[in-house]
């Protein structure tokens, strides 16, 4: 993606946001930072093929380390900026070690496992992540002077979406992105090509978990607030559907998938209430069994 | 002493019913190799048919229970004529199967908690408080028993363990794989809604009862190995006295309970994931 199209997007995109009215905001806000994850755990799920349900937890990491690294204790903006990056960083390279040495499934309910245990350790907390409650009532500190809020805010949400974006093209386009899906595709073929699958494996994982973290970040000054249910499984398998319905392995079809799912409820629920998540079930399904390539593949044939 | 024997009594009739459950998963995955996340999700589907049969209307206990089973059987062939099948004479990759039958695990807990109230309903006991625990014990080995009868001393058990060797010379030889894989998906849906009829009476019908209930079992299984029957019900009890143990004596707050089960299973598929017991062949 070259600078000028990458201005124009951001101007458009950011633009936007001071049209709207601070309820659409919110809105829009929230599906910005669905289309950054999904665009993330494509990546990891659509292009190189790992099933893992830690996406959602390493977005609560994040967003609870900057909150608690700032307001808990008390390290200036900056520095809990990077901190935050590099603590996700670190433990998604913990974490992707052992885990992508298991096969499938068990990689899967490893990281299941994974997701219910930070929901645990965050109810358990105490004073440190708040426990049940979570953390609310603080406030973004002003940056270089500037205090971010409102539409404002909004166009930090989508620096970070662009930025995302535009990474994971290149990372997609390089030798790296084609590594990864010879790793899905095949991994025996893989490595007899010269390709190190474990430590693609690796890679993939830690650099998709790590911008989950950030995007937890920038998520935790949205609602000014973190708190477990946020985190739980729900959003993980949500995450794993928009990509699906979307259709794995390519960007447009996460973001398809991530505005659709998301936009969804608000257009089910004078019809069906609360229960659009049921209406979501069925779509996957009929995704799976009737349109594998996803809603992106009924507009062309490339994969 | 009194309080130690009741403890190691509790933590088996628990293990039985995570034993239970990882039968399930071993049932559809044998033959298939599929990994069915649904399992927990069908537990819950028995302990509300529970509800509605033995509380509602009341049913004998016997008769109640054979219908959830038979209901439950009906449910698991159902779904892999609907969801599983397609795919599979598609020839489309495992990962697909296992991803639709997400989809129906959202599915199934959503059209329970439309059709029911949201609290936590109430399923009886076979025999009364008291003697629950030595119930689902004994109903437990008996589907053990049965279930290792089935594998080693029939024709038609031997010719699922053919399937779960060689898919390919086991249709050579002239077995059906379709049926199998129908059988297998039916069987494990029995399965699971008996563990979710044992266990509902302590623990209530709720409709998010599904997802522990499927890690708990998923983790017994992989404590167990997934090669042979007994290793389910083996991983079961060990996960449930883990879980008694941590509880009674480690000094840790009663929320981070919870977390001995994943922490197990985590340990487990990293330091051993073949799990305790090799499979014979």
């Amino acid at each position: 993606m070259n600078l000028v199209r990458f201005a124009g997007s951001f101007l458009v995109l950011a633009g936007a946001a001071f049209l709207l009215s601070d309820y659409h905001n919110d809105v829009y806000r929230k599906m910005l930072l669905w289309v950054t994850l999904a665009l993330g755990y494509n990546f990891l799920f659509g292009v190189c093929g790992q099933v893992a349900f830690s996406h959602f937890a390493f977005y609560g990491i994040g967003a609870y380390s900057v909150v608690i690294l700032l307001f808990q204790l008390h390290v200036p903006l900056p520095l809990a900026m990077v901190l935050g990056v590099a603590i996700c960083a670190a433990v998604a390279l913990a974490v992707a070690i052992p885990a992508t040495r298991l096969e499938g499934f068990y990689l899967a309910l490893a990281t299941l496992a994974l997701a219910q245990l930070f929901v645990v350790v965050l109810n358990e907390g105490g004073e440190l992540t708040g426990g049940t409650g979570g953390l609310a009532n603080y406030r973004l500190p002003p940056v270089f002077g500037w205090s971010l809020g409102g539409p404002s805010y909004t166009a930090v949400i989508v620096a970070l979406l662009l930025g995302t974006y535009a990474l994971l093209v290149r990372l997609d386009r390089s030798w790296f992105g084609r590594a990864c899906r010879a790793v899905r595709d095949n991994p025996e073929a893989a490595a007899a090509m010269g390709v190190d699958v474990a430590r693609i494996r690796v890679a993939a994982f830690t650099v998709t978990s790590a911008l989950a973290g950030v995007a937890g970040m920038v998520y935790a000054f949205v609602d000014n607030t973190v708190n477990p249910p946020i985190f739980g499984l729900e959003n993980a398998f949500l995450l794993l559907f928009m990509v699906i319905v979307g259709g794995a392995g390519r960007h447009a079809g996460a973001i398809v998938g991530a505005v659709l799912l998301f936009l969804l409820p608000f257009v089910l629920s004078p019809l069906v209430g609360h229960h659009h998540v049921l209406v979501f079930g069925v779509l996957v399904v009929a995704a799976i069994l009737f349109q594998p390539k996803g809603l992106i593949g009924l507009f062309n044939g490339r994969s | 002493m009194q309080d130690l024997l009741e403890l190691a009594v509790g933590a088996t009739a628990s293990g039985c019913v995570y034993g239970l459950v990882a039968l399930a998963y071993l049932l559809v995955l044998r033959p298939t190799g599929i990994i069915n996340f649904a399992v927990g999700e069908w537990a819950m589907v028995g302990a509300f048919g529970g509800h509605l049969l033995l509380s509602r209307y009341e049913w004998p206990y016997a008769a109640g229970m054979a219908a959830v089973v038979a209901f439950l059987c009906a449910l698991g062939w159902l779904t892999e004529r609907i969801a599983v099948r397609p795919l599979v004479e598609r020839g489309a990759p495992v990962l697909a199967a296992v991803l639709a039958l997400l989809g129906v695990l959202v599915i199934t807990r959503e059209a329970i908690s439309v059709s029911f109230p949201p609290d936590p309903l109430p399923v009886p006991y076979a025999f009364g408080i008291q003697y629950q625990k030595y119930f689902i014990i004994g109903v437990t080995l008996a589907v053990f028993a049965a279930a290792w009868v089935f594998f080693e001393r029939t024709v038609a058990g031997r010719s699922f363990e053919a399937v779960a060797l060689n898919r390919r010379a086991a249709a050579l030889m002239g077995i059906d794989l379709r049926r199998v894989s129908a059988l297998s998906f039916a069987g494990g849906a029995g399965v699971a809604g008996l563990a979710g009829l044992l266990v509902s009476p302590n623990v209530s019908a709720h409709y998010l009862m599904g997802v522990p209930l499927a890690i708990q079992g998923f983790t017994a299984l992989v404590v167990g190995g997934v090669g042979r029957v007994e290793g389910a019900l083996l991983g079961g009890l060990l996960l449930a006295f883990a879980e008694q143990l941590t509880i009674r004596y480690a000094p840790i707050p009663g929320g981070y309970a919870q977390g001995v089960p994943l922490l197990f299973l985590i340990m487990f598929l990293v330091f051993k994931p073949t799990g305790l017991l090799r499979s014979r062949i």
